[in-house]
């Protein structure tokens, strides 16, 4: 309805607008005594030819009397009327030039012969199988987890990499904030949503991430989807991983720049592709887009680290800036579990917008944004998943307050208890036959790939009857995977496959079973892991 | 070209504009102002032809809009603009919408005022620049790099909104419930920083949506959570389908079918990744979308990310979008025209900045016709409206199943956080697999979906040891809307909304009045909330105001003095007599 009133007001304006201008058009047209009397009859909308060219006539002779008697009034009514011309035109702006004209008829027919598509397709049969294999836990997400079967099983799902989350202590200072603050805020931060246990949460991470400043989202699904086009708009341009994940897509496709993909952590192709991006933006005249290299920390879809201190070099040398999804790295990577910018010692200072989850490692919700101050204060304005959704419940924050706080404490325990699992972990799976072992020495996120021959080897020994001449589709391997998961679990290990969005994937991964490891696991668990993975794959 | 400033069209969609119109009586009432309404457009455009200097007898016939037509005797166009109301009033339950009666001259002062500011962000901005090189080094391309936020965009910031960003972002602490415990913040530095003075003041809490008054931290729910939170833990720290699915999330992904009466549902994490993560499940390149003008902004992103193509009809105008549909689907997709793989219409319940009821009968009837899908947004009216709380489909008496998807989020009504979409089997299971959410983002928290299940079972009286609680709230809530909206209303503010919307807005225009209103309700010790562009369009400046069941009957009384006085001190009463 407001929109009405602009709209209205508008047409206000315009009218006032050109009452002003016929009035002089008017007055002016009196005085020409002779255009009134030789016009007036003929004024016959029936007959529209003749009313054009004592238009036309009309105009001549009032822009010849009237540049006459005052040019610079003639001026001023033709902008008036260029502006009007302007206005009038603008508003009929259509998208759909190559429209065809049709009448009432033709169009009911059409519409009564038209036939849309269902509203979503049937599942396939893998689909569906993933889907009645999603195991149900029916207990605190700790390491080790009830399912909803009945059975108990060691947790190799949970991003809780340190092993803390879900303790007792968590849970009586949760009850303690739930009877401070109830659940919801009940508005987003802008209108009365911003509470105290934000501002410190805020302050927490920046402190512990030495940044600047940090900005809260209350999903993590919603900073990437925020951050990115809050900066990188229509015409800058993003140079992009082929790996990132699929929320980082997310938010390059809603900023609408250009993109340029580089190969997967391949510094030699980036140098490439940013030199590449400059020259063809240097080709367009005006002023320098913004440029953006977009990268993950430690990367979710295969457990690489980025090359930091390389891609700082390269983004200094082609004046790029950098946008790193640190998610997965902090709390994991560097001697503090400051993240990747800790790993490689660069201050998080330098890194032009820093993102974090608050609901992996810290077991809280959302993520965060670190950067300069004016651009935070830019995104509480701008960053839509900020300004338009509802603020982190206080529960969560207080939880992930704790958590980063329990960090800064006790990393050195926290964090050699994880880098010991994950070596000796990586170090039992290697020995394992028929399968490819993904990611850095130091990533706990470990994607265990089956090799073609032993998807041919097993579904041979399953005897399906499927023919296996030549190659399998990417359908086969996942059923055989989930066939694996479901064996372990059944066993007593909770692992499951990675799951993609396929079609809507930038660059797809293929199918993997993703492990990932916490510091609270022990070496029983590990071990167990590893023989159960055998035993379910057949080796 | 030469449209009437305040032609019949205008006051004519005023009438047919807001569907909220309960009773006979007020269809009748709205029926007897038709005449002098029709009179007044007549005296209207009159005026108009003597300022363009013609004389009305003779040469209307020659002006080239249609609209323009005083020549029919007064009567028959009364007759005519009556038939028009009444075609639609009794079906739609229409409303006489006090817009048409702004004062022109507020609306110019806003846009003038505008001007002021503007020019004055200019010349600040340029002798800045001029003077203080180092402050503005940001803005400018430095060393080869473009500046990250563009000059003009942070204008505004930077200008106007960094003025008044007092009223903004104000810090609380504790249960946004009827009342909040507001955090005193000063600024040094004319509101670029702002440093917290320890000082807390319990203010009437007129801004949060807490419709029901489920912001709690005592009580039925605050029990459940606590219980549950003991149980089981309080984050699942992985996505749906990687292990983050709870037995308590299936329960209550049930309760909310049931609530919202559909087959299935699924729930979300977070109401705003709801919209923008499903849509691009639903249509995608080949099908057309097509919005409602004041869809919420996660519609918007949902939109963009999706592919399709977007068309955009007339807020809550089922006529204009009828005319998009035939439009779309007779001319197909652009430039081949190739028919439309889907159609798929997005519109809101309840439009939480115009206080406004979606005119959902309107669209439904469209909908065999012309084989669109229907998604409702019911952000704001779950739980709000209708009897039984079930929102705009329980308040106009239609069947849930005629909407294919019903969306809605727990932040409002629920005291929670998160969002749900409810619809048959088929969509959802499609949703569980693929929602993006469920893919790569957390799964629901569990003191938030217990606060979503405990909330919903008192609201569909589901609890023995507090029968009739959640009905109370669901009066309580509609009894407070109908009565803080009505007194506003005879007090002569120009309040926005739908009857029964338990979102007021009420407009305030002039730039200086936003902050200047907000400062006045804070030293009365109320919390309210003033939106502005980029929210609103520039014009609208307004104030809204959320009612909630856990305001009494005397917060209300006292709020409404204070508005009053409010609204003396500032000239804020337009409609007043
Ligand atoms: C119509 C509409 N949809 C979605 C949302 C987003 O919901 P949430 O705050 O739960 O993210 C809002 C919130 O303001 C809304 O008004």
């Amino acid at each position: 309805m407001s929109l009405q009133i602009i709209k209205n007001t508008k047409i206000v304006l315009f009218g006032a607008l050109s009452i002003l201008l016929f009035s002089l058009a008017g007055s002016r047209a009196n005085e020409d005594s002779y255009i009134k009397t030789g016009t007036q009859d003929n004024f016959d909308s029936q007959n529209p030819q003749n009313f054009f060219s004592i238009g036309a006539r009309f105009v001549i002779r009032y822009i010849k009397s009237s540049y006459r008697n005052d040019p610079f009034r003639t001026f001023l009514e033709a902008c008036l009327v260029f502006f009007i011309i302007w206005y009038v035109s603008r508003q009929k702006y259509r998208m759909n030039q190559t429209e065809v004209e049709l009448s009432e008829k033709e169009v009911d027919e059409l519409i009564s012969e038209w036939k849309p598509e269902p509203l979503v397709r049937a599942l396939t049969s893998v689909e569906q199988t993933i889907l009645t294999n999603t195991p149900i836990i029916n207990s605190p997400n700790t390491i080790i987890a009830e399912l909803s079967t009945g059975t108990t099983a060691i947790n190799f799902t949970s991003f809780d990499f340190l092993g803390i989350m879900n303790s007792e202590g968590a849970k009586a200072k949760a009850v303690q904030t739930l009877r401070n603050y109830g659940v919801g805020p009940c508005g987003p931060p802008g209108f009365f949503g911003t509470l105290d246990v934000h501002i410190e949460l805020e302050t927490t991470i920046a402190q512990f991430l030495k940044a600047e400043a940090a900005i809260l989202y209350s999903q993590g699904m919603a900073v990437c989807v925020s951050v990115i086009p809050c900066f990188s708009k229509r015409g800058d341009i993003i140079v992009a991983d082929e790996k990132v994940n699929f929320m980082l897509q997310q938010g390059i496709k809603l900023s609408r720049s250009k993109v340029y993909w580089y190969k997967h952590n391949d510094m030699e192709d980036l140098d490439r592709v940013l030199a590449l991006a400059n020259q063809n933006s240097s080709k367009k005249k005006g002023s320098i887009p913004r440029k953006f290299i977009i990268s993950e920390g430690l990367f979710q879809y295969t457990g690489n680290i980025i090359k930091l201190n390389k891609v700082m070099e390269l983004k200094n040398k082609h004046k790029f800036r950098l946008i790193l999804d640190d998610s997965l790295a902090i709390g994991v990577l560097g001697s503090r579990g400051a993240g990747s910018t800790d790993h490689f010692n660069i201050s998080a200072k330098s890194i032009d917008l820093l993102i974090g989850s608050l609901w992996g490692v810290f077991g809280g919700a959302g993520g965060f944004c670190c950067a300069s101050k004016e651009l935070i204060g830019h995104q509480r304005l701008s960053g839509l998943g900020y300004v338009f959704s509802a603020a982190m419940p206080a529960i969560m924050a207080i939880t992930a307050s704790d958590s980063i706080k329990r960090l800064e404490i006790d990393y050195i325990l926290l964090l050699s208890a994880l880098r010991k699992n994950i070596s000796t972990l990586r170090n039992l799976l290697n020995e394992i036959d028929g399968v490819e072992i993904l990611g850095d020495d130091f990533s706990p996120v470990i994607h265990v790939e089956l090799k073609n021959e032993h998807y041919f080897k097993m579904i041979k020994s399953s005897n399906t009857g499927i023919n296996t001449s030549d190659e399998i589709s990417r359908n086969q391997m996942v059923e055989i995977l989930c066939g694996i998961t479901n064996e372990m679990q059944n066993s007593g290990v909770l692992v499951v496959q990675d799951i993609y969005i396929v079609d809507q994937e930038h660059n797809v991964p293929k199918p993997s079973i993703r492990i990932l490891l916490s510091g609270g696991h022990s070496i029983e668990h590990l071990e167990k892991l590893s023989q159960e993975l055998k035993k379910a794959i057949k080796v | 070209m030469l449209e009437n400033p305040v032609s019949e069209t205008f006051l004519l969609e005023s009438f047919i504009d807001s569907p909220a119109l309960n009773s006979k009586l007020e269809v009748e009432a709205a029926l007897k102002q038709l005449p002098a309404v029709s009179a007044k457009s007549l005296h209207l455009s009159q005026t108009a032809f003597k300022q363009f200097n013609i004389s009305t007898e003779k040469n209307y016939k020659n002006a080239p809009i249609a609209t323009l037509n005083p020549s029919k005797p007064l009567k028959a166009e009364t007759e005519s603009l009556l038939k028009c109301a009444t075609a639609v009033l009794p079906e739609e339950k229409k409303q006489v919408s006090e817009l048409e009666q702004v004062p022109i001259q507020t609306l110019i002062s806003t846009y003038f005022s505008f001007m002021i500011l503007l020019i004055f962000a200019h010349v600040r901005d340029l002798l800045g620049k001029f003077f203080y090189p180092d402050q503005y080094k940001s803005l400018k391309e430095q060393d080869g790099y473009a500046p990250l936020i563009s000059d003009f965009e942070s204008l505004w910031n930077r200008r106007l909104y960094t003025r008044i960003s007092d009223v903004f972002n104000r810090p609380i602490t504790g249960v946004a419930g009827g009342h909040v415990n507001l955090l005193e913040r000063t600024s040094k530095d004319n509101n670029r920083t702002f440093q917290l003075t320890g000082k807390k003041t319990n203010v009437l809490n007129l801004a949060s949506y807490n419709y029901l008054g489920f912001a709690q931290s005592q009580g039925y729910c605050a029990d459940q959570v606590e219980k549950m939170i003991l149980e089981h833990g309080i984050s699942t720290c992985t996505s749906r389908l990687h292990g983050g699915h709870t037995s308590l999330l299936s329960q209550t992904e049930q309760l909310v079918a049931n609530f919202v009466g559909t087959e299935d549902a699924i729930i979300i994490s977070m109401g705003y990744s709801t919209n923008s993560s499903v849509l691009p499940l639903l249509v995608q390149k080949g099908c057309l979308l097509i919005s409602d003008e004041l869809n919420h902004s996660s519609l918007v992103a949902g939109s963009r990310l999706s592919g399709a193509t977007i068309a955009v009809f007339k807020h809550n105008n089922p006529e204009d979008l009828e005319q998009v549909l035939r439009k779309s689907i007779s001319q197909g997709q652009p430039r081949t025209h190739r028919p439309w793989k889907k159609i798929l219409v997005v519109v809101e319940g309840l439009y939480s900045m115009e206080g406004e009821l979606c005119n959902l009968r309107g669209i439904i009837a469209l909908k065999q016709k012309y084989k669109f899908n229907l998604y409702v947004d019911e952000a704001h009216s779950i739980g709000a409206v209708g009897k039984r709380g079930r929102g705009i489909c329980d308040l106009l008496n239609i069947d849930p199943k005629q909407v294919d998807i019903l969306m809605g989020t727990f932040t409002k009504s629920f005291g929670a956080v998160g969002g749900y979409i409810a619809g048959n089997k088929s969509l959802i299971s499609m949703l569980r697999l693929m929602a993006h959410t469920s893919v790569y983002a957390e799964s629901m928290p569990i003191p938030v979906l217990e606060q979503v299940a405990s909330s919903l079972r008192l609201i569909m009286d589901d609890v023995p040891e507090c029968k009739g609680e959640g009905l109370a709230r669901i009066n309580q809530l509609a009894d407070n809307s109908a009565y803080f909206m009505g007194k506003l209303k005879q007090m002569g503010f120009l309040v926005l909304g739908s009857k029964g919307s338990p979102v007021v807005p009420l407009l305030l225009f002039n730039p200086g009045k936003i902050p200047a209103f907000s400062h006045e309700c804070t030293k009365r010790n109320m919390a309210v909330v003033v939106v502005s562009y980029p929210a609103t369009p520039i014009i609208s400046g307004r104030v809204r105001f959320c009612l909630s069941a856990s305001h009494t009957r005397e917060d209300l009384n006292l709020a409404l003095k204070h508005i009053d006085e409010i609204g003396d001190l500032l000239q804020l009463k337009l409609l007043k007599k």
